[in-house]
């Protein structure tokens, strides 16, 4: 036998003892040079480890954890509090000033400096990434570094949310020696001064963090190590957590895979609030949703709860106004309006504005952006109006890239919608849906709601957005252009012997610091 | 110069020529298919925050409104500089993404390739040797079998049946490996962590035995038909005249010869190979190019997609070259 035969011959032999071996079963699936690392599994994604590139929740997760804010979230809080700034405050509605904490670096050594932080807002609105957050800072006018600490925002027009917008990790931090002024950083060797630094990243693979020595901050990091392991598939996560391959899984299990974890050994589900939320939209210039009669029927037949239990097995809780529960502002304005779900007031309504029952009604959705059980949701609700004998809903559903298109050329006359807010507060459940210029295909436009946006927006008194917000959310839910149908809870999955996920699991953003393997 | 010399030269200025309006065809292809498919990598990312007005702007200074011969241009010439751009929805060269993946889609057709050998070379030798014997028709039936079943059904069949009980049915997960080759095996030996090795072994089987049914069918049949066919050459009658034992007669005459044009149809297999790696990665969570390719299509990541496709065209296409260059050396009546 010649040479090259024999060691083909091996690597033959190899390759099959291998798999023998590997049949036979692997006792121990936990990740391999673990070394008490807490390994969190996502199926996430990371558009950018740079700020200035970075608008979604997976890109988010990292910089969070590698890059400070000059304001931040506290765990388990919505109200912003100082992060790299030592106080902020607005010195008049327009102007923002902040002074930073002396003595702070960035994780190479660098001096994080006032410069750095007009650095990092210039370069983020300079750039305007196509995938990035700049559309966040429409408010921003300029930065201006005063000495060394002093910090001064100038807005275009008073904005009561900035202090919120500036705590998103839109308001990353980065090292000026580092980041090119004018374009995204290239690779992977991001420089922060957050609590971790980015040990390693393998672009949809995997992302290492290691505890960052020159951290000063408000932090206290539970674990030294974590790790953010990528999956393309919920299914290969669910598998992942079931055989300790990944210590904890967040973001996002099917409710059925979560059912299933639930009644596995050693593995534990918890729940927390989450932000997600779902609405029932109207087009108001479609027939029959033009008609403010066909509108208020639906949303008295509505049952939410039944939607929640049917659809989603409990993962997501019924939802009764545009504003978040547990967001300041919030009510209830559609339970107070409808009550509970009543076919005879449905019927009185549809009655007393001439309507002939059953209406046709065409309800649109999608499989390919809202997750499996949005079929699940669909059905549910054609189920309930039909079940009422007033509706006689026709159900279609489009592929993602052309509903989109189609909902905001208005044509559908009433559709799903989900809405994941960027910030905590109200003015971002309401205004992108009821401003003048709406993210999505509505046909409504209220100048009693455009005058009371206004309102809240130049108002940094509680009292005075709360009222508007009230005001907002009875009025829509007199006209029920859009139908607030459920808020999702946040769900995490983690093995025996992991701690910190109740806190971890917080509506902002992901905690990840304050998860520990107690190693 | 020889007249022999000459005419393979020959060949092979016309076949590169060929192969040029081929690839030129596919590129429009890859180019045309990713526009008539509704959205964009804007719409993909932020159509569920941003109103018509933000995305269209934003859409305009990504430059997906220029026109579309711009667009085509600015494609061949990424194509022509072998740098296939960058990509939009994580910011990544292409060209990493082929070399930092590439070893893992690598490593995965190799196993396939072992696998199929391992099973094909042995059941298609003893099909052909046992001619119209019970176990030529089980091997023929299991060709067909493996054959006619896609990847699509296989790979979830396997990860159901064996994924759960072997540790396979959660993906790959190496943590202290570093990088040096881009092919994770080869890099846990280079630093001698044997354990990695043996968890990255343990997760390559499954995805090989499914992309390896693939072509295993195809190795089976094509070395019992040309088994057949050796055993009656006169060659191996003269063998078997002059005494030779009947093992050497089938393992040093026959099968050598059966094996030549299993090494041709060999590498017609690759697009195969490559095609089904993709949806064995995806649903194995293995970490090569094919995996990365559907994220990619799903985000609507047009430089990505044209990138990681132009790649997987181009290495086809090279290797039916070579395999044609091979066959034409071998074979004179190839190149008239």
């Amino acid at each position: 036998m010649s040479r090259t035969k024999r060691v083909v011959a091996a690597a033959a032999v190899a390759f099959l003892a291998v798999g023998v071996t590997a049949c036979g079963g692997n006792k121990d699936n936990s990740a391999s040079g673990s070394k008490g690392a807490v390994i969190v599994g996502t199926i996430d994604s990371v558009s950018s480890l740079d700020p200035a590139g970075a608008y979604d929740y997976g890109s988010w997760e990292v910089i969070d954890s590698v890059y400070q804010k000059v304001m931040r979230f506290p765990t388990g809080g919505t109200k912003p509090e100082p992060d790299a700034a030592k106080s902020c405050a607005f010195t008049d509605p327009k102007t923002y000033a902040c002074t930073l904490q002396s003595g702070l670096q960035f994780s190479n050594g660098d001096k994080l400096t006032s410069a750095s932080v007009k650095f990092s807002f210039d370069r983020m609105l300079k750039i305007a990434d196509p995938n990035g957050p700049s559309s966040l800072f429409g408010t921003l006018e300029s930065t201006e570094a005063k000495g060394a600490d002093q910090v001064i925002f100038h807005l275009k027009s008073a904005d009561s949310t900035f202090p919120s917008v500036l705590a998103t990790d839109a308001g990353a931090i980065v090292d000026e020696k580092t980041f090119p002024a004018d374009k995204l950083l290239a690779g992977t060797k991001v420089i922060g001064s957050g609590p971790y630094t980015l040990d390693k990243y393998t672009a949809k693979q995997q992302a290492s963090f290691k505890v960052n020595a020159k951290y000063s901050g408000p932090v206290k990091a539970q674990n030294s190590q974590f790790v953010l392991q990528y999956f393309a598939e919920a299914s290969a996560l669910k598998a992942a957590v079931k055989d300790g391959t990944v210590n904890a899984a967040f973001r996002t299990l099917s409710p059925t895979d979560t059912a299933d974890l639930k009644k596995t050994q050693g593995v534990k589900v918890v729940e927390g609030t989450g932000t997600e939320k779902r609405y029932f939209v109207f087009h108001a210039k479609v027939k029959p949703s033009d008609q403010k009669a066909v509108r208020q029927a639906v949303a008295q037949v509505i049952d939410r709860e039944g939607i929640a239990k049917d659809a989603y097995n409990g993962t997501v809780a019924p939802l009764y106004s545009m504003v978040g529960n547990g967001i300041d502002g919030h009510t209830d304005a559609f339970k107070d309006k409808y009550g509970a779900p009543d076919k005879a007031k449905a019927a009185a309504i549809l009655q007393a504005a001439g309507i002939t029952a059953p209406v046709a009604l065409s309800y649109t959705w999608t499989p390919s952006h809202y997750g499996a059980a949005a079929a699940d949701e669909a059905t549910a609700i054609k189920r309930q109006l039909d079940a009422s004998g007033l509706f006689n809903v026709k159900l279609s559903s489009t592929e993602w890239q052309q509903y989109q298109k189609d909902e905001k050329a208005g044509s559908y006359a009433s559709y799903m919608i989900g809405w994941f807010p960027d910030l905590p507060d109200a003015d971002n459940d309401v205004s992108p849906f009821l401003s003048k210029s709406p993210f999505l295909g509505t046909g409504y436009d209220n100048p009693a709601i455009q005058a009371l946006l206004v309102k809240e927006q130049g108002s940094n008194d509680p009292k005075v957005r709360n009222e508007a917000f009230a005001e907002i959310q009875k009025i829509v839910a007199e006209d029920a252009p859009i139908i607030p149908v459920w808020q999702g809870k946040q769900t995490a999955v983690v093995r025996d012997g992991v701690t910190g996920v109740d806190k971890a699991l917080d509506p902002t953003m992901f905690r990840f610091y304050e998860l520990s393997t107690g190693k | 110069m020889s007249k022999q010399s000459g005419s393979l030269r020959r060949y092979i200025l016309t076949r590169i020529a060929l192969a040029i309006p081929m690839v030129l065809i596919l590129l429009v292809l890859v180019f045309v298919l990713m526009r008539v498919a509704p959205g964009d990598p804007i719409s993909a990312s932020q159509g569920g925050k941003l109103n018509a007005a933000e995305l269209a702007a934003r859409r305009h200074a990504a430059g997906f409104d220029a026109p579309m011969y711009q667009q085509f241009w600015d494609y061949l010439k990424s194509v022509v500089t072998l740098n296939f751009g960058t990509t939009f929805s994580d910011h990544r060269q292409v060209r990493d993404i082929i070399i930092e993946n590439g070893g893992a889609t690598l490593t995965l057709t190799f196993g396939a390739l072992v696998f199929a050998s391992v099973i094909g070379i042995p059941v298609g030798l003893l099909a052909g040797r046992l001619r119209d014997s019970t176990i030529d028709v089980a091997g023929r039936l299991f060709g067909i079998l493996s054959y006619a079943v896609p990847v699509i059904v296989a790979a979830p069949m396997l990860m159901l049946a064996f994924g759960a009980t072997s540790g396979q049915a959660s993906p790959l997960v190496q943590l202290n490996v570093p990088t040096q080759t881009h092919i994770l095996i080869v890099d846990a030996m280079i630093v001698g962590d044997w354990d990695a090795v043996g968890d990255i072994a343990n997760h390559l089987v499954l995805p090989s035995i499914a992309l390896g049914l693939l072509i295993v069918g195809v190795f089976i049949r094509m070395i019992r038909i040309n088994l057949i066919q050796s055993l009656q050459g006169d060659y191996i009658e003269a063998a078997r005249a002059r005494g030779v034992k009947e093992t050497a007669v089938v393992g040093r005459h026959a099968f050598r010869n059966a094996m030549v044009p299993v090494i041709t149809v060999l590498g017609l297999q690759v697009a195969m190979l490559l095609s089904g790696a993709v949806l064995t990665e995806r649903i194995f969570t293995w970490p090569g190019i094919g995996r990365q390719l559907i994220d990619y299509i799903n985000q609507r990541d047009y430089v990505a997609v044209q990138g990681i496709v132009t790649v997987f065209a181009l290495v086809v296409v090279v290797i039916s070259m070579l395999i044609d260059f091979i066959n034409a050396l071998i074979d004179p009546r190839v190149r008239y």
